[in-house]
């Protein structure tokens, strides 16, 4: 089983960066298996659905706009994702996670279990630094990931 | 009249509104506005000035190598350092293989829905669309069998109510003019070209290391290892597959996109008249042949009034008029006072008002060459090279000029800014490729030297970094004092392009190129997008949190 760790996010706008340094962490604290990848999408949008359409599990982190305080966690799965009324969007502006799915459904291309983790974001000002309660999800985040993996059976040891 | 605000504007990179002013069918007014705030210049004071380059790739997510490649220029420029030659061609291979991808993404993803029906496509007869797509190409994809698998699968959604995730679509426009088949083929070759831009993308990792973000640039070169023996170092089966998929993707633009682009321009020749905007251009030339910057294979140059004929050739990096006078100014943008300032004493010192139009309306500064204000992207490039006779762009234009019946003069456009950007695409796929014959060939006699070590000498020193980018002329600026970042500002293209009025009141290239442009129904002001698309906007801030509330997140208000 290929799994993607995808980690989105735009580095300088501080808890805006979170999924990019989300997947640092992991690199940092964990002993990665192979056939588990993190990537560091930047803000790539609709160009990394090649990546979506490798895996056969994908797990993708970013910040959210949801109801709530700045590090509280939500989850989401590919239904949540696909239903129309809820318009969740990797961007109002650039081509949706929604839509992006979409179109590689229309490509033939297989269907990966999707799960998204989504933390509230503090503060989007200029900055390469998370903000605390931000930079406490990383470990937060990090075990729900882990569990997630451990159900499929790979198992992440701590460095 | 009546007055239009679309905020956001969809399928662009980073957060742009656009408000128009609507009048007896036709645009009479125009304001842009960035929304978003790019602090990046204040993260880098006080930085160490050989890291910049790695920071200033997350401006945006599209436009990531760009960045980097006119950040380390301008550390280059400010320290008078040479690039070895194969440095040049391998950062050249990036800046094209990025070009390409960037345009292939550009035509059928973020702009095909504004000219492209897809519920259209459902009626064609995918027979027909074969023979359509066959006359035009002899490209080993456009079967029939191909059209009428992609016409089921599309039939299938529309049938589940699942088309409607393409929320910023519209179908059924009056606006809308494509034949069913050729709605088809431009429906199978979206879903196709996915598969290309990633090849290119594949392409500028396999050199860059990485991407989104490369990281193998050093101050004097690159940090891409050459040694033909060696498995771990750039090495003839690397430079193989560089070329197989170079190769894939070259095909794929001048075979498929080129073509389709052909046939829409042909079925919408009235948007040849429509959105030619500011008619001053600018563009440098591109794609350093020697270690000095001094030759180039791509000329740039600068136009102004929409006098061709009167171009004036920007030679090299070290232009004297463009380093000069290039200035921005903030009378509309939401910066502290009304001043025009060079970019190595540039500001950003925010001063936020709401959107004022006769005030401060916009993030965007008000870029100037001269003080006026100047559009950037593949048109003025395309117009520089052909002014000065380059063989491989005469010929490409002089061909479209002929089969669509038009004019030079019809490059001032919508469609024409379409055109010159398919056009660029085309002669990008081959650039790569021809920078690859020459790393090979410069290998091959022994040279394997790729990066001229530098240390960042105490003092100060200013620098420019230009690169013709996909969307137009980029350039850093900065002031290195003492070995560290004292100022830094990066003039990309969408600020020349999304600019605000500037001192004198004069609209801004977006502002300019909608005034006069027809609206059919101004509750789906699909001629606007039309326009703003053909720029390739790309607000460089790129903030793009997910709002699962089911909040309303993209509006056209009319008023």
């Amino acid at each position: 089983m290929q799994v993607l760790i995808y980690g989105a996010g735009n580095l300088i706008l501080s808890d805006e960066g979170f999924g990019v340094h989300f997947v640092r962490h992991m690199e940092e604290t964990y002993r990665i298996p192979e056939n588990v990848e993190l990537y560091d999408g930047g803000t790539l949008g609709i160009m990394v659905h090649f990546k979506f359409e490798e895996a056969d599990r994908v797990i993708l982190v970013d910040v959210v706009q949801a109801e709530g305080e700045p590090g509280d966690i939500f989850r989401y799965e590919r239904e949540d994702i696909m239903l129309k009324n809820i318009p969740v969007k990797m961007s109002p502006h650039q081509i949706g996670l929604q839509e992006m799915l979409l179109i590689s459904e229309m490509r033939d291309a297989p269907k990966p279990d999707l799960t998204f983790f989504g933390i509230v974001a503090g503060s989007l000002e200029p900055g390469d630094q998370l903000t605390p309660p931000l930079q406490a999800g990383l470990e937060k985040v990090a075990q729900l990931v882990i569990e997630e993996l451990d159900k499929v059976g790979i198992q992440i040891e701590r460095k | 009249m009546s007055r239009i605000t679309l905020d956001p504007i969809t399928r662009i990179e980073g957060h742009l509104r656009i408000d128009v002013e609507a009048n007896g069918g036709k645009v009479t007014n125009a304001w842009s506005s960035a929304q978003m705030w790019r602090g990046i210049e204040v993260i880098l004071k006080g930085r160490a000035p050989e890291d910049a380059w790695s920071f200033v790739q997350r401006f945006c997510g599209v436009c990531t190598t760009v960045h980097a490649i006119s950040s380390i220029r301008a550390v280059e420029h400010a320290l008078n350092v040479e690039v070895p030659v194969n440095a040049q061609y391998i950062r050249n291979i990036m800046i094209a293989q990025h070009s390409v991808q960037d345009h292939i993404v550009h035509f059928y993803h973020l702009s095909a829905l504004d000219w492209v029906d897809i519920v259209s496509a459902l009626k064609a007869d995918p027979k027909k669309t074969a023979q359509i797509a066959q006359s035009i190409s002899d490209w080993p994809g456009n079967s029939e069998k191909e059209f009428k698998a992609v016409q089921d699968k599309l039939k299938a959604f529309v049938a589940g109510g699942k088309l409607g995730i393409f929320a910023s679509g519209y179908w059924g426009h009056p606006a809308m003019k494509l034949s069913p088949e050729v709605n088809l083929m431009a429906v199978a070759h979206y879903l196709k070209a996915l598969d290309y831009q990633r090849k290119a993308s594949q392409a500028t990792a396999i050199l860059g290391g990485k991407n989104p973000h490369i990281q193998n640039l050093v101050v004097g070169g690159v940090a891409t290892a050459i040694n033909t023996e060696n498995i771990a170092t750039l090495n003839m089966e690397r430079l193989i597959y560089l070329r197989t998929l170079m190769e894939e993707t070259r095909d794929f633009v001048q075979k498929v996109y080129y073509p389709d682009l052909l046939a829409i321009a042909g079925a919408y020749k009235d948007w040849f008249k429509y959105g030619a905007g500011v008619t001053n251009y600018m563009a440098v030339p591109e794609f350093p042949e020697d270690s000095k910057n001094s030759k180039f294979s791509l000329p740039g140059g600068v136009v102004m009034a929409g006098n061709i004929a009167g171009i004036r050739p920007v030679k090299d990096h070290r232009d004297e008029y463009l380093i000069k006078n290039i200035k921005e100014n903030v009378t509309h943008a939401w910066y502290e006072g009304n001043g025009t300032l060079h970019p190595w004493e540039g500001e950003t010192k925010p001063d936020y008002t709401d959107f004022k139009e006769n005030g401060k309306y916009s993030w965007c500064k008000a870029p100037t060459l001269d003080g006026k204000p100047v559009q950037v992207g593949p048109p003025a490039q395309i117009m520089a090279a052909y002014a000065a006779g380059n063989p491989k762009v005469k010929k490409l234009v002089d061909g479209a000029v002929s089969t669509l019946g038009l004019s030079m003069k019809d490059i001032h456009s919508t469609m024409g800014r379409l055109y010159c950007r398919g056009a660029r695409a085309h002669i990008m796929a081959d650039i790569a490729l021809e920078n690859l014959d020459k790393l090979i060939a410069n290998i091959a006699t022994g040279d394997q030297s790729y990066a001229n070590h530098t240390e960042i000498p105490k003092g100060e020193y200013r620098g420019v970094g230009f690169h013709e980018a996909p969307r137009g002329t980029l350039s850093h600026w900065i002031v290195i004092k003492d070995k560290k970042i004292e100022n830094y500002q990066a003039v990309v293209p969408s600020t020349w392009n999304a600019a605000p009025r500037n001192d004198k009141g004069e609209l801004g290239p977006y502002e300019a190129s909608l005034v006069g442009n027809p609206i059919a129904d101004s509750s789906k002001p699909l001629e606007v997008l039309r326009t703003i698309h053909s720029f390739d906007p790309c607000i460089a801030c790129a903030v793009h949190t997910v709002d699962p509330e089911g909040k309303e997140i993209t509006k056209v208000k009319v008023l």
